[in-house]
Parts: structure tokens; sequence; C-alpha cells
């Protein structure tokens, strides 16, 4: 199986919480439902095409390689590697998520405390255990190249989003 | 040294008639310096000043309407509407009880950007016959809270000015985050004017003073805050938090209210409390409280409880 789908995939659900926090903070208005999605939407169209430097890398490493079936192997490998430690993150993310929204305040806080705050702090760490965990499951410095590119640009849609529509105090 | 907030040094008003005064930069930079928070120092060195080295209030204010939004983030993402509503919700249930007649009249002092009455107003969730109020000395805190308001049609309105000096009485004075900008002895102060106004209760929320604290604290205004004066400030407060015996020995100074804690740090899990309430409330209406929290009220300690919970 390719680990390309769901790597697309985490990175858009990534992109678009990215928007969201990227207009957190600067809207003091209570009722916002609609500004959040509009911030969640505009960060999953900056994640799209900014997900696209790592895709079009990928693909020109394969056109260009000697061997093309064994450098889509060596990516494909990298790749598995590379979703692996971002799949637990995304596990404890969307648990928090989950135990945030459904559990009463008490509880809540908890799921806050320990879980979204520290998880939204280690988000250069996970992207950097994906890239160990790229060149530890035999995807070599190509799946490195790809995936710090993939990561950068995760980690980049947030501060593009803000920068873009959020640098001002509604 | 005590810990100093960047944001209680750069914006000054004469308490007498609510007039802003004018800040000299390099008299906090010289305060922060002494206290020793170099970084604190060079944050204020970087604020703009005219001339004469007197801070620009346009700047000033503009930094802290930012700061301040980004801080009800905090408020929204830990649930505090709903944290205070908890206990907010059986009070006004036990002051209707008593037979106290309404309309009541909710005062948050210190109110900022006005989240909590604001929220309360949004969610209707004390009930119509509450009128609520936000009262603050920054003028361009409360201007930005009405507008807020106003933009969303919301039923509270806000007070430039002196909480103690409205021309109606409170019923029930509340706050968020505001008992650690006190020392021990103006907080006394600061219960004493409550026990003396016609107030039926106050219900004062403070950042729980545990070992946690600091820490959550830098992590969290690390992740959520942007401006570094935000960040600074967030670690200050809780570094700054009144332990559960200071706020409740101040509050035990106020004669005529019997003082309460909620959820002190033996009866509560710090994960789960980050902000927790004195409240001081007119003797015959802790019964009824009690009644109105149910099983929860165990959480509800007296000075005499939480001696002896100490033991």
């Amino acid at each position: 199986m390719t680990p390309a789908l769901p790597l697309v995939a985490l990175g858009l659900v990534d992109a678009a919480f990215s928007g969201f926090r990227a207009y957190a903070g600067r809207d003091a208005r209570i009722r916002k439902h609609r500004a959040n999605l509009r911030a969640a939407l505009r960060g999953l169209g900056v994640g799209a095409v900014l997900l696209l430097a790592p895709a079009l890398t990928a693909v020109l490493l394969l056109l260009t390689a000697a061997d093309p079936a064994r450098a889509y192997a060596t990516l494909a490998a990298g790749g598995l590697g590379y979703l692996l430690p971002l799949t637990v993150y995304a596990t404890a993310v969307l648990l928090s998520l989950a135990a945030y929204f459904v559990l009463p305040f008490r509880a809540s806080t908890l799921a806050m405390v320990i879980g979204l705050g520290p998880l939204t702090l280690i988000r250069p760490l996970a992207v950097a255990t994906a890239c160990l965990g790229a060149l530890l499951n035999g995807g070599g410095p190509a799946s490195l190249v790809v995936g710090a590119m993939a990561g950068a640009t995760a980690l980049s849609v947030e501060p593009a989003v803000h920068r873009r529509w959020y640098r001002h105090v509604r | 040294m005590p810990e100093l907030e960047i944001s209680d040094l750069i914006t000054a008003v004469d308490p007498d008639n609510g007039r802003r005064l004018p800040v000299r930069r390099a008299a906090v930079v010289e305060q922060l310096r002494a206290n020793g928070d170099g970084r604190a120092a060079r944050l204020v060195a970087g604020l703009p000043a005219d001339q004469d080295g007197v801070l620009d209030p346009g700047a000033v204010d503009r930094l802290l309407i930012s700061v301040h939004t980004e801080l009800q983030r905090l408020s929204e993402e830990l649930r505090i509407g709903e944290r205070l509503v908890h206990l907010l919700g059986p009070l006004l249930t036990a002051i209707r009880a008593a037979g106290h007649a309404g309309p009541y009249r909710l005062v948050d002092i210190g109110c900022g950007l006005g989240y909590l009455v604001r929220w309360l107003a949004a969610t209707n969730a004390l009930g119509p016959d509450v009128e609520l109020v936000g009262v603050d000395l920054d003028a361009a805190l409360v201007g930005e809270a009405d507008r807020l308001a106003h933009a969303e049609g919301l039923r509270c309105r806000f007070v430039h000015g002196n909480a103690f000096a409205l021309p109606e009485a409170a019923t029930v004075y509340v706050s968020t985050g505001v008992l650690h900008h006190f020392s021990e002895p103006a907080l006394t102060e600061f219960f004493r004017a409550q026990a003396d106004s016609p107030a039926l209760a106050f219900c004062h929320y403070d950042i729980a003073a545990t070992g946690l604290a600091p820490i959550g604290a830098w992590m969290f205004h690390r992740a959520r805050m942007r401006h570094p004066l935000g960040r600074h400030d967030g670690v200050a407060s809780a570094r700054r938090a009144h332990s559960d015996e200071s706020l409740l020995r101040a509050a035990a100074a106020a004669s005529g209210m019997r003082p309460l804690l909620y959820e002190p740090r033996r009866a509560a899990n710090p994960f789960c409390t980050t902000l927790r309430p004195v409240l001081g409330v007119r003797p015959h209406l802790e019964v009824p409280l009690r009644q109105a929290l149910g099983r929860t009220s165990r959480r509800l300690l007296g000075p005499e409880q939480f001696a002896q919970a100490a033991r």
C-alpha cells in the first residue's frame, strides 16, 4: 500500500487545523463558528498549495531516478516510516479533541492541559520524529528531503495564513 | 522579589477620576531591571514613546487589546464561562430561594474585554432576571468590550471606572484573573469593600496556586499567545497567584460575609482546576447555596473545614 494517500490526507487535515489556529486569538467575538470554518478552509487551501512542493519533489525524484521502481520502493518505505509517528501524534490529538468536546468542563480542562496544549507545542518535534522514522525505515536521503519539505510546509501553513488574513485583531 | 506584570506598568490611571496618566518608558524599564527581569525590560524598551519618553498611549492600547484578545482564547479553551456558571447558577438559585427579589445585578470587576459578561449574555446562562455589567479602569479595554457587545447585539453593558462607585448596587461581584494583581493587604481591602456594599455575595476566580501553575502557564502561553508580552505576563500571573490560605485569610477579614473556597488544592485535581474561586456569601445564603450545589457542595470549604482538611 502506498503511504502517499494517508500522508496527503493527514497533511490537509493538519492544514485545516493550522488555519483555525492562525485565526484563534484574533477575534474576541463570542459567536464565530462561521469565521472558524472560514479560517479552517483558508488553512486547507494554503496547505493544499504548499503541499504541492513536496509532492512535486517526490515526482521529480521518481522521474529522474535511474531505477524508478527501486526509487519508488525506497520512497514508499520512507513514507511508511514517516507516517507511523505522525499517526501516533494524530491519534493523540484526535483523542484529546474528542475528550475536550465530549467530556464535562473539568475533564475537558484535563484534555486541554495534558493533551491539546502540549501537542501544539511539540509539532516540530513530531515532524522531526517523522523524518527520523523515514530514515530508519530505509527511506534514504530522498525520503528525508521529501519528508523535511512536507514537515516544513505543514509548519508554515499557520504563520502563512496568520500573516495573510489574521495579522490584526478584528 | 515580587513578580511584575508588564501590562500593570505600562498604563496608569488616576483612581479618583479614571483619567489616564502619562507613563515614562525609562521609569518602567528601570523598575523591571531593578526587579531582575531583563527580558521584560527589553520588551518595554521596544515600545513606542514620544520625544519626552512617554509611552504612546494609542500603541499601548492597541497592544493591550491584542494581548487580551489572545488571552480570551485561553478562557474559551478552558471553558471559563461554564466553570463560572457551575457555581454562579447555584449561587443565584440560593439568592432567589432566600427570598431576595430580582432583578439581580452581576458586576464583573476588572472585566477587560468583558469575555465572561458577553459569554453569559450570549448564552443567557444565568436567566433573564440577571443584569450583566462589566467594569474596568482601563478605558480602551472597556470601549472594546462595549464595541464587541454591540456588534453581536448582546444584552449587557460596560462601564469605565470604579466597580464600587456604580450608581446601582451589585447583587454579586465576580472577577476572573484579577486577584493576583493585589497584594495581600490590598486584597483584604478589596473583599472588605464588597462586604461593606449591599452585595449579597462575591465570587472571584483566579489562578490556582499549585506547583504546576507556572509550568502550565508557560506551556499554554507559549502555545497560544503570539506576543511576548502576553507570554511574559501569563507566567508572571501564575507565579503571583495567591495561595488558598492567603485568599481565605483575606476574605475572612470581610466581616458580614462568610468566606468560602471552592475546589481548593486538597479538594481538586490540579490538572482539572486551573482557576478556582474564593467566595463570600451573606451568612444566611450558605445553606441554600450548599443545597443548590448538591453533592458538589463538599468541594466548598469554609475556614474551619479548610483547617481540618489541612491537618
